[in-house]
């Protein structure tokens, strides 16, 4: 069995194809090197290939209208991206950046449609990763309202409860949208807290001595016979507890 | 020597009392110091009631020491033999805690009040119990304002802790209070804020313009405590509420206390 096959065989979309299919579709990938920070499409580009998954970790983004990143997924080994633009011919609806060094195979539209002519499972195997990919998207935005909610609260304490991801397969879609969504959740955080001190600007106590109403009081209490006496009495106390203690 | 330590406001309601019966308390457990609490508060006394005396349990007071009827030693109340089995002040048990109690019965106040008292007597009775139960520190309650009582507990004081609020009446009224504790030498003043509005104000610069009014250091910002109003069980808040802001704070104030030289 070819290297080739052996990559491909991985691919959650053709687990279970026979051999030969798997050889044959092999003469129609080319695999694809990309070094981390890497872009493999923009928002907006024509797309005539997907990708699958060899080795490595690629980020799928959006950019909100000031170019900030709102991270939307990340996916590994084994699984499909860019097959969005072949089925509907729109342009690609992210950017997909690579994460770590990682290898991607490159499936061309003509291979594509023709293997789909051939093997239904195949079909089969796209829409079961379609369908799991809509899941997370669902999970996505239940998190989102779930959040949004809290925060109209004035609830921060969820922010604490993330976890960082573990890595690999082990982390359930509700982690994974957990992190995915905590950048922008923390950046709702920041504003929160920066309109909290502006606010504490505002209610500055400004306290004020009057210097002559002070002095005059001063002079009240002190000018009297008593006052006097009391000064020198302290005075002779204080000497006397010095005294004792030496 | 024992120091002298008297916690004072310029106007009333700025939970002196209160104040003053937390910090004894807390010196005299956490730090294990003898500790006593002279309420010279004699014209509306209340302090008592925190420690969990009342008219009935209360025997000889400061008013009978003043008018010659006994020693100062016999009106010492040892709080440590009498604490409660249950609530905050059950931690004092067998600590070194004496209460010097003011009279409570309305015939011997208005005798303080229409003929006064002697204050040298005052301050021998002091300097007696000192002396006499080895303590380490003696707080002083005083009376609001300035008057002759209240000048003399100040002058003889080791350190002087002030109580404002965050309001233009108490920061003026301190200034003449930081004036006269100068005056009589006093050597370490010590500035408190209660009943300060959580979140009102922005503390951080409230501390930095009452430190450089005063020169003085501000020991601790304790909040508006709805709780230690309603003190219904009459306790000891921050034996009672360790956990609470008000508490922390406070233990901030008896730290800074415990640190005079």
């Amino acid at each position: 069995m070819s290297d080739e096959i052996i990559r491909l065989k991985k691919a959650f979309m053709f687990q279970g194809l026979p051999e030969d299919v798997l050889a044959a579709l092999a003469q129609k990938v080319n695999r694809r090197a990309l070094t981390q920070g890497e872009t493999l499409f923009n928002t907006g580009d024509e797309g005539d290939a997907l990708y699958i998954i060899d080795e490595g970790w690629v980020k799928v983004t959006r950019q909100d209208e000031k170019g900030d990143e709102l991270l939307l997924n990340r996916c590994g080994p084994g699984e499909t991206i860019g097959e969005m633009s072949l089925l509907d011919q729109e342009p690609r609806s992210a950017n997909v950046v690579a994460l770590s060094d990682a290898h991607v195979m490159e499936l061309h539209r003509d291979g594509f449609f023709e293997l789909l002519d051939q093997r239904p499972d195949v079909a089969m195997g796209l829409i079961r990763s379609m369908s799991s990919r809509l899941r997370f998207s669902g999970m996505y935005f239940q998190k989102m309202g779930e959040w949004s909610r809290k925060i109209a609260e004035g609830d921060y304490s969820f922010m604490e409860q993330i976890q960082p991801l573990t890595g690999g397969d082990s982390n359930s879609d509700e982690e994974k949208a957990s992190q995915m969504l905590s950048a922008f959740f923390l950046m709702v955080k920041g504003v929160k807290e920066r309109e909290e001190s502006l606010k504490r600007q505002v209610e500055t106590l400004t306290l004020a001595i009057d210097e002559k109403k002070r002095r005059q009081e001063f002079e009240e209490l002190t000018q009297t016979e008593f006052y006097t006496k009391l000064k020198i009495q302290a005075h002779e106390l204080r000497q006397k507890r010095l005294d004792n203690k030496s | 020597m024992g120091k002298i330590v008297s916690i004072h406001s310029f106007r009333g309601g700025t939970g002196k009392s209160n104040t003053t019966a937390n910090l004894a308390a807390q010196t005299a457990l956490v730090a294990g110091k003898r500790v006593g609490v002279v309420d010279t508060d004699i014209q509306s006394p209340g302090i008592h009631v925190l420690f969990g005396l009342d008219e009935n349990s209360m025997g000889k007071t400061l008013n009978d020491y003043l008018y010659g009827k006994c020693a100062i030693r016999e009106v010492a109340y040892n709080v440590g033999e009498h604490a409660d089995e249950s609530g905050g002040r059950s931690q004092l048990a067998g600590k070194n805690l004496w209460l010097i109690p003011s009279s409570i019965r309305g015939r011997e106040i208005s005798r303080v009040l229409r003929e006064g008292y002697d204050v040298g007597r005052l301050n021998e009775g002091l300097q007696t119990l000192i002396s006499d139960l080895e303590l380490d520190y003696l707080f002083i309650d005083t009376h609001p304002g300035l008057n002759e009582e209240t000048l003399l507990s100040i002058a003889i004081s080791d350190a002087l802790l002030i109580i404002l609020r965050p309001d233009q009446q108490d920061f003026q009224g301190t200034a003449v209070t930081v004036d006269i504790a100068r005056s009589l030498d006093v050597a370490n003043l010590l500035l408190m804020v209660n009943k300060a509005v959580p979140n009102k104000y922005d503390y951080v610069h409230l501390k930095e313009q009452i430190e450089k009014a005063y020169h003085a250091p501000l020991t601790g910002i304790l909040p508006l405590n709805f709780d230690l109003a309603d003190n219904a069980s009459k306790d000891i808040f921050s034996l009672a509420h360790p956990d609470h802001e008000w508490s922390r704070e406070l233990r901030k104030v008896a730290a800074a206390i415990l640190a005079v030289e």
